[in-house]
């Protein structure tokens, strides 16, 4: 199962409220049911803070979810 | 569910089945997908199907009685399709579309006794297998034929007579003597007796043998028997000859190799009929050839008529068993299949979970199939063996507990006299629904009952009953009976149908009756009035068997002075909203479907006894009235219309409800519960807003115990053009997201989203699952 690797943000020039630092597309890691997947996703270089985008998770993340529920 | 109880619940589906046609035939020839070859133009296809399904084709179809003509349901509906002659028409215009396959020659050889058409289909069926087959006949080889059959063309003769010549059949002219057969049977491997041709040498009628091998003794079998009239006649049937020529034949090639006789031989004899429905098929005159026999386009005209026999009769009727474009018969064998995957995807989950549960299918179906029961049955297993998907009905789960409990949930007996000789149980959509009607009705009640009627707001526990969870309902049921049981165990008084359902399975010994039954009782007959407004009644689905329920319903709408129509599927039949089984949680769009599908049926403006037709139907834009619309001591406005119109309370709103109708329950008995604790934040959502949300089964309760999370944390972005915030909160399984702003009078929200997968470290805050 594969996700698509990189998600921006929906819209918009988008910081860290806290650090004050523009989000920068990094590596993490998404849990669910007994997986892991690596994904890029906006991120606070300074706190680590990360951005789940709409997008991503009424898309590729609700199908993934729905596939390994099934399972 | 075992292999043989599935075989028990797919023999409820007939779909498979064969049709009239192909039932009564002894060959079972598929007569429906001939005509569908014709009719489409695709004669060499019709052809290859005659060859598959017939033994000497160009005789049989010269002397077949046709059975399946007689049987044919478009006899009263213009005419029996005209089978014999497309054959005819088939054979005459198409080249042969078999090759014969030279088989290599076996070393068993048959004894046919008997030229009939019986013993020629033994020699035609067992020389294809390459066993040599002899024939022995009296006279001309083609007399035993032509006396049966007079008017047998000669060329169909030689025809057949041409292809023995391809085949290891050889004809023996013999004299038929009492000591024959001992000796053929000592020569041959298997001898064959022809009832026609050779009846004289045994002296069997067709009840002295089994009919499902047509096995005398030993390596003997017969077949092939004249029929006598009432008159006293002799006829030969030639279906009925050629498939006991089969029957025998099948019976011979097991005799011959060893094998048992009878195992598995029922599809031969499997005669379930298709049930297929004829309501609204037109009728069409049969299409009579202008010259003796058809031409391509008469004969493409005539197998048109062909009703291709189906049953799909509560596939027509339900959105759910439509949409996985099979039947009944075919789910039961996936959900059974979908039971035993032990690793890999579970692909029939979404059939399991897409059924309302609500048993139109079951009164539809003239085998009483049961969707409602393969599908609950499924998700029981499902959450037995834990594979039920977490998110199916986690909501609604959560909505049954925050119902049943202590925000929501009271019990208590009549607050003026203290008694409880009847417990009014509104259940808990209409206590989220419709707060004020509830309590205004309970007063009327409380004032016109004797005894006391006391109040339950509570769910009945349908919600996981329907969701397979049975140790939950079990436990919900045992708070229910300790708080009826504490008060006495008065009868209840209910206002929902599916809370009947499930009040009579956790309190079996409880006495049950519909509010609406009290409320006919207790209402006066009311003049009849001149041009009364019409309304469609819909039934609720759980209303299906409670004909007190649906009698007093059409009562008190009389009563309102309004015209109750029945529109079609309704009473017993009556179709479901999408509430049912949940599916409104599992699959949305499902659900949907029901609704829209169930309010277009509704000529009228939608009268409904139940708060989630109500509302469902009236979230497709179908005008809908609640029956407390309507009676005296509930009806908010005197407009039906407006009422009709009034928008639909969302799932936050519910939830609200709840909360404030026990305020108001509690407060009949003089108590005050102290105010909820002020929100810290003011949140603004617009009503669109708030509806995307709750379509994604994000509450405002969740957006706000979101936002005030965030906002003591810290922990969010921000788009510096727009101002706007986005931030996380993790309560549960679910991780909501919040687009919001914050401005001097509160918090507006954007919008927000949800998901269920997990990222560790790098979403805040951790209030880790």
């Amino acid at each position: 199962m594969s996700m698509e690797p990189n998600y921006g943000p929906d819209a918009g020039d988008w910081f860290c409220a806290r650090c004050g630092e523009r989000l920068e597309q990094r590596k993490v890691q998404a849990f669910y049911m007994n997986s892991a997947f690596d994904v890029l996703l906006p991120r606070c270089p300074s706190c680590g803070l990360t951005l789940v985008p709409k997008s991503l998770a009424e898309g590729k993340m609700a199908e993934v979810e729905a596939l390994l529920e099934d399972k | 569910m075992d292999q043989s109880e599935l075989h028990a619940v797919e023999a409820h589906c007939t779909q498979e089945a064969m049709p009239r046609c192909r039932a009564v035939c002894p060959l079972q020839m598929d007569v429906r997908a001939f005509m569908e070859h014709i009719a489409a133009g695709r004669a060499r296809d019709a052809r290859k199907l005659l060859e598959r399904h017939l033994p000497l084709p160009a005789i049989l179809i010269a002397v077949c009685d046709h059975p399946c003509e007689n049987a044919c349901l478009r006899r009263d509906l213009g005419g029996a399709l005209a089978v014999g002659a497309l054959e005819r028409h088939v054979l005459a215009t198409t080249p042969p579309q078999t090759r014969l396959i030279p088989r290599p020659p076996r070393q068993q050889r048959l004894a046919v006794l008997g030229a009939g058409l019986a013993g020629l289909v033994v020699a035609w069926e067992l020389s294809r297998k390459g066993f040599p087959v002899d024939v022995l006949h009296e006279g001309d080889a083609r007399d035993a034929l032509r006396r049966s059959y007079p008017d047998i063309p000669e060329t169909a003769l030689d025809a057949e007579w041409t292809d023995f010549g391809k085949t290891p059949v050889t004809f023996l002219s013999s004299q038929y003597d009492a000591a024959l057969i001992g000796r053929l049977r000592q020569e041959y491997a298997a001898v064959f007796v022809d009832m026609d041709a050779a009846a004289t040498l045994l002296p069997l009628q067709r009840d002295d043998v089994d009919a499902a091998t047509l096995h005398v003794e030993g390596n003997v079998c017969c077949g092939g028997w004249t029929d006598e009239t009432p008159t006293g006649a002799r006829l030969a049937s030639a279906s009925r000859q050629a498939g006991e020529g089969r029957t025998a034949a099948i019976t011979l090639f097991r005799l011959m190799t060893g094998a048992s006789l009878a195992a598995s031989r029922e599809q031969e004899n499997d005669r379930r009929v298709l049930h297929t429905p004829l309501d609204g098929v037109a009728s069409v005159a049969r299409v009579l050839p202008a010259a003796a026999e058809y031409d391509a386009d008469e004969a493409a005209r005539e197998a048109g008529r062909c009703l291709r026999c189906e049953c799909l009769q509560c596939v027509r009727e339900c959105a759910f068993l439509e949409r996985h474009k099979e039947f009944p018969r075919t789910y039961a064998r996936k959900i059974y299949n979908n039971a035993a995957i032990v690793k890999g995807t579970h692909t029939a989950n979404a059939l399991a979970l897409g059924c309302a549960l609500c048993g139109q299918c079951t009164e539809i179906c003239p085998e009483g199939f049961s969707m409602a029961d393969l599908c609950l049955h499924a998700r029981q297993d499902m959450v037995e063996r834990g594979y039920m998907p977490q998110s199916a009905h986690e909501f609604a789960l959560e909505d049954m507990a925050q119902a049943s409990g202590p925000e929501s949930a009271v019990s208590r007996p009549d607050p003026a006299t203290g008694r409880c000789a009847r417990l009014f149980f509104p259940g808990c959509q209409l206590a989220a629904a419709r707060g004020p009607q509830v309590l205004r009705v309970w007063r009327f009640l409380r004032e016109r009952l004797d005894g006391g009627v006391g109040i339950m707001l509570s769910c009945c526990g349908v919600p996981a009953f329907w969701a397979g969870n049975t140790p939950l309902f079990d436990e919900h049921a045992a708070r229910l009976r300790a708080d009826w049981e504490s008060l006495g165990k008065p009868e209840l008084i209910v206002a929902c149908a599916s809370c009947l359902d499930a009040l009579a399975r956790a309190l079996p010994d409880a006495r049950l009756r519909s509010l609406w039954e009290y409320l006919d009782d207790l209402l006066p007959e009311a003049a009849p009035v001149a041009d009364a407004p019409v309304v469609s009644i819909q039934d609720p689905c759980g209303a299906r068997h409670q004909e007190g329920w649906r009698a007093a319903v059409r009562s008190l709408v009389r009563k309102c002075g309004l015209r109750g129509e029945d529109p079609r599927r309704s009473g017993t039949e009556t179709a479901c909203c999408g509430y049912g089984g949940l599916v409104w949680n599992a699959q949305p769009d499902m659900a949907d479907v029901m609704a829209a599908r169930r309010a277009s049926d509704l000529p009228h403006t939608a009268l409904c006894s139940c708060i989630m037709c109500r509302d469902r139907l009236a979230r497709q834009g179908k005008e809908s009235l609640h029956l407390l619309d309507l009676l005296p001591m509930t009806a908010e406005t005197s407009a039906a219309g407006a009422a009709s119109r009034a928008p639909v309370a969302g799932l936050s709103a519910r939830r609200a409800g709840r909360v404030a109708l026990r305020r108001d329950v509690l407060a009949e008995y003089g108590e005050t519960p102290p105010p909820p604790e002020a929100a810290a934040l003011h949140l603004i959502i617009a009503d669109e807003v708030l509806a995307r949300m709750e379509d994604r089964f994000i509450l405002r309760q969740d957006v706000q115990e979101a936002v005030e999370g965030i906002e003591r944390t810290g922990q969010k972005f921000l788009e510096k053009e727009s101002g706007h915030f986005v931030g996380s909160w993790r309560p549960r399984h679910v991780t909501f997201w919040v687009e919001y702003a914050i401005s001097d009078v509160g918090c507006v929200i954007y919008d927000a989203w949800c998901h269920r997968m997990w990222l560790p470290g790098a979403m805040q805050p951790g209030k880790e699952i």
